[in-house]
């Protein structure tokens, strides 16, 4: 396992550019290619305004901490928070078939999650909060 | 991101490049909605420089679809880049608008349409 890259700032929509600039430099600095990058971005985007947005709510914000670590063919993104704890599975399923008046949008962010990257595992600690891996196999090699 | 709106004639080309996220999807939200404000509810969308898109600029394309549509209008999409085309496809997109290959195609099905 590569050093790991890690990053914390309030769980607030103002903090969404410099997460997310963290994980860009973080896939530019491990030569993580183009396609999976992308995946890692969305991925992390998802989780993190799902928690800006719901996490907290009814309390003020506390922490988003992102770490970021490359080994020769997978990048792991942990992401850690304080806020209720959130049962992955217990997500609404997306639609995806109804027609345009009726479609709704709600589930497609955890939704979007499973779809980029390849392997998900959630804990929910009341001592040490909330811990999402979300692992990325890699496909390219820009080295 | 950066937006420019070409008001043209019956159709309004949006140009939407750089990266949509939870933080600038606002921004396209308010300049779609301006566009369905001012009577422009025929709208193409040029991705050909759209990077990036999460679901928050999924909610805003669906947001203009619907209310365009309940006017009669449409809003399609141009040049749609492969990161995003994926983005689109797994939320189920593709299968209610209408992508076309470049502005052009996608301004003159409105004509084919009217």
């Amino acid at each position: 396992m590569g050093d790991a890259l890690r990053v914390e700032h309030p769980a607030v929509i103002e903090s969404l550019p410099r997460l997310l600039a963290f994980v860009d430099d973080a896939c530019g600095a491990h030569e993580v290619g183009r396609e999976d990058a992308f995946a890692i971005r969305l991925a992390t985007e998802e989780v993190c305004m799902n928690l800006i947005r719901y996490g907290y709510a009814g309390r003020p914000p506390g922490p988003i901490e992102i770490e970021f670590a490359r080994a020769a063919d997978r990048a792991t993104v942990t992401i850690r928070d304080r806020a209720a704890a959130f049962e992955p599975n217990s997500a609404p399923p997306p639609d995806l078939v109804s027609d345009s008046e009726r479609r709704r949008v709600g589930g497609l962010g955890w939704h979007l999650v499973k779809h980029m990257v390849d392997e998900i595992a959630y804990r929910s600690d009341p001592e040490r909060g909330n811990q999402l891996t979300l692992v990325k196999l890699l496909k390219e090699r820009t080295a | 991101m950066d937006i420019s709106v070409n008001p043209g004639g019956s159709v309004t080309v949006v140009t939407i490049n750089g990266s949509v996220d939870g933080l600038t999807a606002d921004q396209l939200l308010a300049t779609l909605d301006a566009q369905v404000d001012a009577g422009r509810t025929h709208l193409v969308a040029d991705l050909s420089g759209l990077e990036y898109t999460s679901s928050a600029g999924l909610r805003a394309v669906l947001g203009t679809v619907k209310r365009t549509r309940s006017k009669g209008g449409d809003l399609r999409l141009a040049a749609v880049q492969p990161q995003v085309f994926k983005v689109l496809d797994l939320a189920g997109f593709t299968g209610i608008m209408k992508l076309y290959d470049d502005v052009p195609s996608a301004v003159a099905s409105f004509g084919v349409q009217a």
